[in-house]
């Protein structure tokens, strides 16, 4: 029936032989001489613009020194996502065992949800803030719908990229930027701080579920500025992406990123390992990796480091508001979620 | 003249095949294009680098891993459900068979959180099971549990019509020479149906290599340990490394093409041997 067995034979052979190889390269690290020494590890969540300083910057040092100290391989078990996103994980019970929020409202949402006991990350150094960017706006090449300011967000025909603050810290933190410029201006109240949430949130075209989903969408054409930490325009300015302008506006809030170790999830044998991980983040060593990748530093000195930090006239802390807890229900609850986006539904 | 009618027949065959090219080329294969386009938009050298990264490397072994996994098990379960839906009578026989078949009908994301609000921690089981320091979800063994329930129906559905189409006159001889139920399915059975286990194993495989909506949500998409390749896929996307998401996308581009041309290829000879044996 067919003519040529021997082809057929050299097609059989090779498939098999192709299966074989890829199972052989497939299994090849659970290979028992492959086996010897497996690297300890720890399993970090973070906020998505964390992922490449985290990775490729701050955990191979971390790795370097800890090498060096106790001659052990450790390696970096790591998901990254918008910060809402990991605490709704963390929730459901992901085996975290270190946790960098954006806001340090995740932060408190673990604690009422019972993954950690009492606001423990306080007791990390600087109340658990890793390091700051302020918020910025970013606007197309040229800036040709005239944006200085939170401002000139709310001109009519603006598009925005906003972030969800469902799911990402970044959104909160610009919501509360936005609020906050506004009110800050001299001799203006709340009322002004819903006027521009409610001119800025009219314009909103794309709501995108991390700071790191909203700039994805922004460098694929999407809107006319984006609401961003300054951090993640400096980021993408340095992989080369120049089809945008950094709009510093007058007022604007310094983000902080909150560290929380989940206690319950570190066993005995990790404690060390973990804790010496956690101090390094606040070594000098680590701020000055943070300040390279554009983060500012909660070392004041450092910040001088990087020449691509922009001036801002009137920058302001979440502090400034009564901390997140009071934050969170006068400006996101009340202010935002009740009355503007009330308004804004037809 | 005769020749115009040839080249007539010719064109009326082509014209609409022509159009079906035509309409899946925006759909189906400029996409599949781009994606290689992209791949290899930073030249070979790149692509190779995107390539061996531990990450990449993980992913890509544990995705072959879990699909194997999810093939071995399915072929023994999938099987032995098509047997039993197929030669034993029962009372709601019928109604267990579209049971068996839901998962290719629900959306997978939909599989992934039933299995979190049963196995996860504040799940039924699960709350039960942590305090014991059981934890399938976000673990391999979670996503092998996905995998495994998402892709159940695809050898069900590969060996069933084939025991169907059985004649039982085979079998029963076999009962009738004294062979046991195990010796019959061995010997009568098994031979026949060599052609649809292995169809069923691959499509099983390509599907679970394939699988996101249920592994997102069971993995925790941790890197270097419950990362699947799809899932790295999309984090890399999401975080604008399209370079390095299109170098696994390619692969898998690949390794999905062979393995459905090796589908077809073994379908298409079990069903020429069928019909041999039919005559």
């Amino acid at each position: 029936m067919f003519g040529r067995p021997l082809f057929r034979w050299v097609l059989r052979i090779t498939i098999v032989c192709v299966v074989l190889a890829v199972g052989l390269w497939t299994i090849w690290p659970w290979l028992p001489s492959q086996k010897d020494r497996r690297p300890r590890t720890i399993v970090l969540y973070g906020f998505s613009i964390l992922e490449p300083v985290i990775t490729k910057g701050i955990f191979p040092a971390f790795q370097k020194r800890w090498f060096e100290q106790t001659g052990q391989r450790v390696e970096l078990i790591s998901s990254f996502g918008g910060s809402g996103t990991v605490t709704n994980q963390l929730i459901m019970g992901v085996p975290a065992e270190v946790a960098i929020l954006s806001t340090e409202l995740d932060a408190q949402r673990l604690q009422k949800a019972g993954v950690v006991h009492g606001e423990t990350w306080k007791k990390l150094p600087h109340k658990g803030v890793m390091n700051r960017t302020p918020f910025i706006i970013q606007v197309r090449p040229g800036n040709p719908k005239r944006i200085h300011d939170f401002s000139g967000l709310t001109q009519p025909g603006v598009r925005v990229v906003h972030m969800d603050p469902l799911t990402s810290g970044a959104a909160n933190w610009a919501i509360v930027a936005e609020y906050g410029a506004a009110v800050r201006q001299q001799g203006s109240g709340p009322d002004a701080g819903r006027a521009m949430l409610l001119g800025i949130w009219r314009n909103v075209a794309v709501q995108a579920g991390s700071g790191r989903a909203a700039r994805t969408q922004f460098d694929s054409g999407f809107g006319d500025a984006l609401i961003t930490y300054e951090q993640d325009a400096i980021w993408s300015r340095s992989r080369g992406s120049s089809r945008f302008e950094i709009v510093y506006p007058r007022s604007t809030i310094l983000s902080e990123h909150t560290v929380v170790v989940i206690d319950e999830r570190v066993s005995e044998r990790q404690k060390e390992l973990v804790g010496a991980f956690v101090d390094f983040l606040w070594s000098e060593e680590a701020q000055r990796i943070f300040v390279r990748s554009g983060f500012r530093s909660v070392d004041e000195r450092l910040n001088s480091l990087n020449p691509q930090f922009g001036h801002i006239r009137d920058p302001f802390f979440i502090d400034d508001f009564g901390g997140w807890r009071k934050a969170k229900l006068t400006i996101i609850d009340d202010t935002w979620k009740n009355r503007v986006l009330k308004e804004l539904k037809p | 003249m005769n020749q115009g009618k040839a080249f007539y027949k010719k064109i009326s065959h082509m014209l609409p095949a022509g159009f079906l090219v035509l309409v899946l080329l925006p759909l189906l294969l400029l996409p599949l294009a781009s994606v290689f386009i992209y791949a290899l938009r930073g030249g070979l050298g790149n692509l190779g680098a995107a390539l061996t990264t531990t990450d990449v490397l993980f992913a890509l072994r544990f995705s072959l891993i879990i699909a194997f996994a999810t093939a071995v098990i399915n072929t023994v379960l999938g099987t032995y459900a098509a047997w039993v839906l197929s030669k034993t009578r029962f009372p709601g026989r019928e109604q267990l068979g579209i049971i068996l078949n839901l998962p290719v009908a629900i959306p997978n994301v939909v599989v992934g959180t039933s299995l979190l609000l049963l196995w996860g921690p504040i799940g039924l089981f699960g709350q039960v099971l942590e305090p014991l320091g059981i934890q399938p979800m976000f673990t391999p063994v979670g996503v092998l549990l996905a995998h495994v329930f998402v892709t159940f129906p695809y050898m069900l559905g590969t060996i069933k019509p084939v025991l169907d189409d059985l004649e039982t006159t085979y079998e029963e001889a076999a009962y009738t020479m004294g062979a046991s139920r195990w010796q019959t399915f061995l010997h009568v059975l098994f031979p026949a149906l060599k052609g649809g286990l292995l169809t069923g194993a691959l499509l099983t495989f390509a599907h679970s290599l394939g699988e996101f909506g249920a592994t997102v949500m069971v993995s925790g998409n941790l890197r270097l340990r419950t990362q699947t390749a799809p899932l790295y896929i999309f984090s890399q996307f999401e975080s604008g490394n399209i370079q390095a998401a299109n170098s696994v996308a390619a692969v898998l581009a690949i390794l999905s093409f062979a393995l459905f041309s090796l589908i077809l290829f073994l379908a298409a000879r079990t069903g020429k041997k069928g019909a041999q044996r039919g005559k």
